[in-house]
């Protein structure tokens, strides 16, 4: 199945086509705040570049974040309408999965971190793989490095596109050798691969409600009235 | 020609049909108001989600409620500039998207022409040139619309906008979120004359506007109130203080429409739904033999089916952009824009 992924969850353009198992395709754009400018005629450059129209993608996949909000947004929404326009099925991977397939040949617990961008705070999750497949164990994590590192019990590698830094900070608190870095970024053709072998199983998303896995609420506050005391209601 | 028009540019999710510039066959609108309230104001982040959830489902019922199909789409106008960028980028993201598959053009047009074709899409005989007061809770600007898509800005508030003010004095009464709409319904039953609040810059020879003193002056006077132990007349302030924002609006739009020597006045924007607002536009202008057009109350409020009008004409200038178009928040209305 030739699927498109594309991944906007940081300051690039990630993306890649794969027939199946297959890359024909996998490109990092580096974007920083031109993602939105950029995107249309980056994933017309790869299609192009691959020799494909548009019309010849079956499935597209995109992947939901965790990473920056308003990155993550243009992606979602481009995998959506190209989607909806197109009629061909969608499928949302968690960015901190796509990370952590990028690992899959490791025979540790693998951890992918994206950086939340304010305040020392990440977001992971841990992933075992066995036989090409990765399963997520347990919860995602969102608080800070130190926290995390409590997690860690058996050998891990550490998935991110600043991996070294996260082990040069926990380096001492840890029994040497548990934890090893893999500097990795989320790429286009991992999102396709992830998403073509679940739209080929036949799972797919609703293509007008996928939204995107922010991690993290809004930090707005409820306005109190000064004088009343009484908060505004919904 | 079919137009379909996106507008993301602050709280509301919109998506539109129009035909030629003029027959609107579809203006969905989804409100994110509820989410909005607690917080007595919009909440960017919160607007950038909703807008991410919702854009797939009011492009596709635009569509359905225009029993149009996608195939039949022949432009995509979308607003590129001015407000939210969170909010901005969805839309311009979707409507990117929509171009490149259906290889039709793209027009990023900007939030205010937007409001100025809402007026005239509700009457598409309005005489050029003329005077355009747009008023809403993020704008008060006074344009000269020389002809068409051309423009010379007057002027505009320094500080709060009119509709800002409204919110803010709602909220500082705790009357709850949007304040215009509440408290054109309180002012209905109060006496506008029970305060003299001032009237910022009105007798100012300048087309520009301000009220965040008005706003303050409010503030003084309930916290007086409240110091005295009166029982206080929420009605008559509301009333009051939407008589102070009403003068300043009409008499300076009606001072720019002379210096000008314009026959007609158009008022736009969110507030231009104020029943007061109306009222006394029509009084004042019919008195001065000038005639005053305000768009259906529908098409006041933000919404998609005027940013398809905007976009269709720019189209007929022979304006679109390319797939690199990128949102700008804040970006004054181009001045003569048309070639």
């Amino acid at each position: 199945m030739l699927v498109l992924g594309i991944d906007t969850s940081g300051y690039a353009n990630a993306i890649g086509v794969v027939d199946g198992e297959r890359i024909l395709a996998d490109f990092m754009f580096e974007t920083r705040n031109e993602s939105l400018a950029k995107i249309m005629l980056n994933i017309d450059s790869v299609l192009k570049g691959a020799g494909l129209g548009l019309e010849d993608i079956e499935g597209f996949g995109v992947g939901l974040g965790p990473g920056s909000w308003t990155g993550i947004r243009i992606g979602v929404t481009v995998g959506k309408m190209l989607a909806y326009c197109t009629g061909k099925p969608l499928k949302g991977i968690s960015t901190l999965e796509v990370l952590a397939y990028r690992a899959r040949d490791y025979h540790r617990l693998i951890c992918p971190i994206v950086d939340a961008g304010a305040g020392g705070t990440i977001y992971a999750a841990f992933y075992r793989a066995a036989n090409d497949k990765i399963n997520q164990i347990g919860d995602y994590y969102v608080g800070d490095l130190p926290g995390l590192v409590e997690m860690i019990k058996e050998p891990t590698v550490l998935v991110a596109d600043k991996a070294q830094e996260y082990l040069g900070i926990i380096g001492n608190s840890i029994q040497p050798n548990t934890v090893e870095a893999l500097e990795k970024s989320p790429r286009g053709a991992a999102v396709a691969k992830l998403a073509a072998a679940r739209l080929e199983s036949g799972e797919q998303d609703d293509m007008l409600a996928l939204a995107p896995l922010y991690l993290k609420e809004s930090t707005a506050r409820a306005f109190v009235n000064k004088y009343s005391g009484r908060a505004l209601e919904v | 020609m079919l137009v379909l028009g996106i507008e993301t540019s602050c709280d509301e999710t919109s998506a539109a049909l129009v035909t030629d510039g003029r027959t609107v066959l579809s203006n969905i609108i989804a409100n994110q108001l509820d989410l909005h309230r607690k917080y007595g104001g919009v909440v960017p982040e919160i607007a950038a989600r909703r807008h991410t959830e919702l854009i797939g489902y009011v492009i596709n019922e635009a569509l359905d409620v225009g029993g149009k199909s996608l195939t039949d789409v022949e432009a995509v106008a979308v607003t590129a500039k001015q407000g939210l960028v969170g909010s901005l980028l969805v839309g311009v993201a979707a409507a990117k998207t929509l171009s490149y598959v259906l290889r039709v053009p793209l027009i990023g047009v900007h939030h205010i022409e937007g409001h100025i074709f809402a007026n005239l899409l509700s009457n598409p005989e309005i005489p050029l040139p003329h005077v355009c007061l747009t008023v809403s809770g993020g704008h008060t600007l006074l344009v000269y619309i020389k002809g068409h898509c051309q423009y010379e800005l007057l002027g505009g508030t320094v500080d709060d906008a009119a509709g800002e003010a409204f919110d803010k004095i709602a909220k500082f009464l705790d009357l709850g979120f949007p304040g215009g709409p509440i408290i054109d319904r309180l002012a209905a039953q109060g006496d506008r004359k029970a305060f003299n609040f001032p009237r910022p810059l009105l007798k100012a020879k300048t087309n520009y506007f301000s009220f965040s003193g008005l706003k303050t002056a409010i503030i003084n006077a309930f916290k007086h109130q409240l110091a005295t132990g009166k029982v206080l007349p929420l009605e008559d302030i509301a009333a009051s203080f939407q008589e102070a924002v009403v003068e300043v609006l009409v008499t300076k739009t009606l001072r720019a429409a002379k210096q000008r020597e314009v026959s007609a006045i158009s008022v736009t924007g969110g507030v231009s739904a104020n029943r007061r607002l109306r009222e006394v536009f029509t009084d004042t202008c019919s008195a001065e033999g000038i005639k005053v057009y305000f768009p259906d109350l529908s098409l006041c409020t933000d919404n998609a089916a005027m940013i398809a009008a905007a976009g269709h004409a720019r189209l007929a200038h022979g304006q679109a952009d390319d797939l690199s178009l990128d949102v700008v928040p804040n970006v004054p209305l181009e001045v003569q824009h048309a070639g």
